[in-house]
């Protein structure tokens, strides 16, 4: 993998952005518009899903229930004559006398203070990081949806590897933003970037997503393992390529 | 369950807030971080947590061990019924049909409708596999779906077909108002296809 190289292919459009729709100004109408695509009656843009952080929430109790139930245990069994246990004696011991410079102690209270502002972090995060959410158009009320980070990743690259000229493709899906990269074994890189960018806007457009993600496609020449394709003089065919392009990357977004 | 869920966050933020006051208060005392710790309010360096004077001042007292044990005893029985309420909303059992009052005796299973409404989204263009299940009043239920698409399913497509029939035939079928649900859709593996 070391041995590909990203190719010199000049921006189509310097500085530009392909998708005038996205560009600069006031973000695109929340029902559709350009952007979000071609559906003409999808709805009001959903409202960001919140996990009910369950898990998480079961640990607590359950930690709580044992530690709790535990000492509840042993402060009855005392009281009704029984012999205490042995760990609440050495606890009491350690609790009375142990410095709080001691570096038990102090290893305690930072694990408890990392562990506190964990809790607090899924307190107070949305969570659900794996999933976009989607507009449903034209549904009826209450009904939300929404995909698999995963699965939309799955979806873009079918869609990647569907153009001509494509060996192969990796895209990964931000939550803000998909990457894609690509090998190219034949045609001329410059076009197949533009293939692919379409396509995966096409696709985009089918996933239905409530806040598209913005693309990023990177083009690469495939290793030359492969014979399968006359490969149209890989050198002249760029040849006109000028140099301060430093990678085929295109961003949708030109200045973000 | 937004109730559940705020629930949960509620009491996460609690125990979050405690554990990291408690920590950073004892980080701080330890590394004698605070000032004036000589008039015992602050923690410093050579304090301990808990002192025997202080863990036993109250011991002597009547009510103390009783008290003791009616804290424990409620924070086990708050503990366990926070832990009881996690499994998220369980199926609807039986469903109430809207319009005019059915016949007696005719009521719908939950799993009935959720297996109806699941096969019939199984077979729609797109989808390999799917799994709905009924929560909520049973009046008023909620659809939990859960759809697996082929590779070749596009969510807009499903998302459309899924609302305009099995969706709509189950909430006409039962005469509800509406059919609120929640649709989780998942793209089934699959290898790499290149073209030609």
């Amino acid at each position: 993998m070391t041995t590909q190289q990203d190719l010199p292919v000049p921006q189509a459009a310097p500085g530009g952005s392909e998708d005038p729709a996205r560009a600069g100004g006031p973000r695109p109408s929340r029902d559709g518009g350009a952007a979000a695509g071609a559906v003409p009656d999808a709805g009001p843009r959903p409202r960001r899903p919140w996990s009910a952080r369950r898990v998480p929430a079961a640990l607590v109790a359950a930690a709580g229930a044992v530690a709790c139930g535990t000492l509840l245990y042993d402060v009855v069994a005392v009281r009704t004559g029984a012999a205490g246990g042995a760990w609440r004696r050495e606890l009491a011991d350690g609790l009375a006398t142990l410095p709080l410079s001691d570096a038990r102690v102090l290893a305690g209270a930072a694990a408890a203070a990392l562990l506190g502002l964990w809790l607090l972090v899924l307190a107070l995060t949305p969570g659900l990081r794996g999933r976009l959410p989607l507009r449903v158009p034209g549904a009826p009320e209450g009904v939300r949806a929404d995909l698999e980070r995963r699965g939309a990743a799955l979806l873009l690259r079918d869609a990647a590897l569907r153009v001509p000229g494509v060996g192969g493709a990796r895209v990964r899906v931000g939550r803000r933003r998909v990457r894609a990269r690509v090998d190219v074994r034949f045609r001329d890189p410059r076009q197949v970037r533009e293939d692919v960018t379409a396509a995966l806007r096409a696709e985009r457009r089918g996933l239905s997503l409530a806040r598209p993600p913005r693309l990023s496609v990177r083009v690469r020449r495939a290793p030359d393992r492969t014979v399968a394709a006359p490969a149209p003089a890989p050198a002249a065919a760029h040849a006109p390529a000028p140099a301060p392009a430093p990678a085929a990357r295109h961003e949708e977004e030109g200045t973000r | 369950m937004k109730v559940q869920a705020a629930v949960n966050r509620i009491l996460l933020a609690l125990a979050g807030l405690a554990l990291l006051g408690g920590g950073l208060l004892v980080l701080a005392g330890g590394l004698d971080l605070l000032p004036g710790t000589g008039d015992g309010r602050l923690p410093g360096p050579h304090d301990v947590l808990l002192g025997r004077a202080q863990r036993t001042r109250f011991t002597g007292e009547g009510w103390w061990w009783p008290a003791v044990i009616a804290g424990l005893a409620l924070a086990v029985v708050l503990a366990v019924w926070w832990l009881t309420a996690q499994p998220g909303p369980r199926t609807a059992g039986r469903l109430v049909l809207g319009g005019p009052r059915p016949p007696e005796g005719v009521e719908l299973r939950g799993q009935a409708l959720g297996d109806a409404v699941a096969a019939q989204a199984a077979g729609l263009p797109g989808v390999r596999r799917a799994g709905v299940r009924p929560v909520g009043r049973p009046d008023r239920p909620r659809a939990r779906i859960a759809l697996t698409l082929a590779p070749d399913g596009e969510p807009a497509a499903v998302l459309r077909a899924l609302c305009e029939g099995p969706l709509a035939d189950a909430r006409t079928s039962a005469g509800w108002a509406s059919l609120p649900a929640d649709v989780r859709l998942r793209v089934a593996g699959h290898r790499t296809r290149r073209a030609e």
